[in-house]
């Protein structure tokens, strides 16, 4: 029994002695922040590595906690992105006052998407679900003497609290409709009357939220800005990519019954998602806002994939969020470091920047490409995957508009390259000295770009897990 | 009728009534007042389950320290008319007909349910009973609780780093 416990429950319990131990270093005597930090990573390396190891299928606490191959990996993929925000924002870390607490932070949020993709029931995944945004909330906040930075912070609080009341509301009606929250016994349950559906919509409203589908994405583009780009990279890639995880199990393994219902509400808001996102990042000139509006977009075309409802959905969503983690990873990387070292964040300021930081250009160039679907890097892979999926019912007026928003998404990306490579600039920024770990970092997300879509058995490996 | 369901639709009434005083009350200390009624008939609805514990809490946690918090924060903004912001007369409309819908939504949709053949079963269950309710919580529950204690730790560490001003 304790041994199956501490098996199956491994990637948690990890964490959590990741997170106590850094309680017990800050609560001692203080360690300076260029010892502490490779220490950090050191440890979230040995995190990311110990889930490839004594990995088990089963269920714990009567159905209430599960886990197979498919979830260990699911996250390993987490696990793996908060290693690379380590690394990849070690000049914003090295300055921070709170650099446990911060981590500590972090990895909560983690643990609680952890729970998350394994919960077995509606309680567990609500507790868990706010331990993924309660924590984040407060993260955004770190840049302590930053109004904005505030302002994000409270955004974030609000929309997160009026979404969790949503989702309660959902399932206390789901409750009281079928009497139980166990995810094993409620598909029998549903037989899709009017207030399972309301109740339904509620749940759906609640994940909309977190993957901030249009029209509930108005609180993203503010709190990306806001915040600190270690933690927008946190939401955009951490936070979206447990959400995606969880959302799609629920819709195809507890929802299945009502399959009709969703199917209809994810062809709307994936086109409401795609356009909107496309449209307003065509005019942003702030390189986190524009972020926050691709990442919008490309969370509509993840539900182009979700909408397939068989397990090709499920493989090209989780493949697609592996490719999604080192492309948008290494965009944030290089805004990290050029924001770390000259506090530019402007898209103006990006003219010229190849003159002088040829490195950090082929890495952004990459990285934009990878997230406009351009065939060599492994995006276009992820692209192809999800739209094939989406194309199986058979809907073709659906593929057609996502191939429309195909194309204009590659204008926007295309317009922070040219001003990378073909604009003249009179002030480009100066030649930056990056970090050794912040470079680490970049040529690991630019290797799994490129990899991960030349390299056939990854792909093979996840449609072997679902 | 029996005094549990004269009791129930007593305190339904009171629960109710003091929910729109809530929001229709122009002085914001008078909405905090009615709130507080509010809790304490849902605290009575709480023992008409049996539920003993939950009720005792609700009225400690929420209608005492919660509130009273409530009522500090509203004494040190000091809130009064002048200060209070103009509504748009369309912004009201739109609201009004947004509100509207969704309460005919949930009409319909409890309408057609099956849950209105099935009333509350009252004063039976034993679970919430402090002693059961304890053995249940350390037990079957116990993953979710775990989860809460790790929610309150890291809530408490950013509560710390952003009230901590150097």
């Amino acid at each position: 029994m304790l041994k199956d416990f501490l098996i199956l429950m491994k990637p948690e319990l990890v964490v959590t002695a990741i997170l106590f131990l850094l309680l017990f270093i800050k609560i001692g005597k203080g360690i300076k922040n260029e010892t502490m930090l490779p220490l950090i990573q050191v440890l979230l390396l040995a995190n990311f590595l110990l889930g490839f190891f004594f990995n088990q299928q089963g269920v714990l606490f009567e159905g209430a906690y599960s886990t197979t191959p498919l979830i260990v990996f699911q996250k390993n993929i987490l696990s793996l992105g908060v290693y690379l925000i380590s690394l990849l924002c070690t000049d914003w870390l090295k300055k921070s006052q709170n650099l446990p607490e911060f981590f500590m932070l972090m990895l909560s949020a983690l643990l609680g998407m952890f729970f998350m993709i394994s919960s077995g029931n509606l309680l567990i995944f609500f507790l868990s679900l706010e331990l993924a945004t309660i924590p984040v909330a407060a993260m955004a906040n770190f840049d302590l003497d930053k109004k904005i930075a505030s302002e994000a912070a409270m955004k974030m609080i609000l929309s997160s609290a009026f979404s969790s009341g949503i989702l309660l509301f959902g399932i206390s009606l789901l409750y009281g409709a079928t009497g139980t929250i166990s995810f094993s016994e409620l598909p029998q349950l549903l037989d899709g009357s009017p207030l399972q559906v309301l109740a339904f919509v509620f749940l759906f409203t609640a994940f909309a939220f977190k993957l901030s589908i249009v029209p509930f994405h108005l609180w993203t583009a503010d709190v990306y800005e806001g915040s600190p780009i270690a933690v927008s990279s946190f939401l955009s890639v951490i936070s979206k990519g447990s959400v995606a995880f969880i959302f799609i199990s629920t819709l195809y393994k507890v929802f299945q019954p009502m399959h009709d219902v969703w199917y209809n509400m994810l062809v709307i808001l994936a086109i409401a998602t795609m356009v909107i996102g496309n449209l307003f990042a065509i005019r942003q000139q702030n390189i986190k806002r524009f972020l926050a509006f691709s990442s919008i977009a490309q969370v509509g075309f993840i539900l182009v994939g979700i909408s397939s409802n068989d397990h090709t959905g499920l493989t090209s969503v989780v493949y697609f969020v592996l490719i999604y983690v080192f492309s948008n990873l290494a965009a944030f990387g290089v805004a990290s470091v050029i924001s770390g070292q000259t506090g530019k964040e402007n898209i103006d300021d990006y003219k010229g920047l190849y003159k002088t930081n040829p490195f950090l250009s082929w890495v952004l160039a990459l990285a934009l490409f990878s997230l406009a679907g351009i065939p060599p890097t492994a995006g276009f892979f992820g692209k192809l995957f999800l739209v094939t999926a989406g194309a199986s019912n058979g809907s073709y007026g659906f593929i057609t508009v996502v191939a429309l928003n195909l194309i204009v998404s590659l204008y926007y990306y295309l317009r922070i390259i040219r001003a990378v490579f073909m604009d003249k600039n009179e002030q480009p920024i100066d030649k930056i000295k990056i970090n050794p770990a912040a470079k680490l970092g970049l040529l690991i997300c630019g290797a799994g770009i490129i990899l991960v879509g030349v390299l056939s058995w990854i792909y093979d490996y996840i449609n072997s897990l679902t | 009728m029996n005094v549990t369901q004269i009791l129930f639709w007593f305190l339904s009434v009171l629960a109710l009534f003091g929910a729109l005083m809530v929001v229709t009350s122009k002085n914001p200390v008078h909405s905090v007042l009615w709130l507080i009624a509010t809790f304490f008939s849902i605290s009575g609805h709480y023992i008409l389950l049996n539920a003993q514990f939950l009720a005792i809490v609700n009225i400690i946690v929420y209608a005492g320290a919660i509130m009273v918090l409530f009522l500090f924060v509203i004494m040190l903004m000091n809130l009064n008319k002048t200060t209070e912001p103009k509504k748009n007369r369309w912004l009201k409309l739109a609201g009004g007909v947004a509100g509207g819908c969704l309460l005919l939504v949930f009409i319909a949709a409890l309408k057609s349910s099956e849950i209105t053949q099935q009333t509350a079963e009252v004063k039976t269950g034993d679970i919430g009973l402090i002693k059961n309710l304890g053995r249940e919580l350390f037990s079957t529950y116990v993953v979710p609780f775990e989860i809460s204690s790790i929610l309150f730790l890291s809530a408490m560490v950013g509560a710390v780093v952003i009230g901590k001003k150097e």
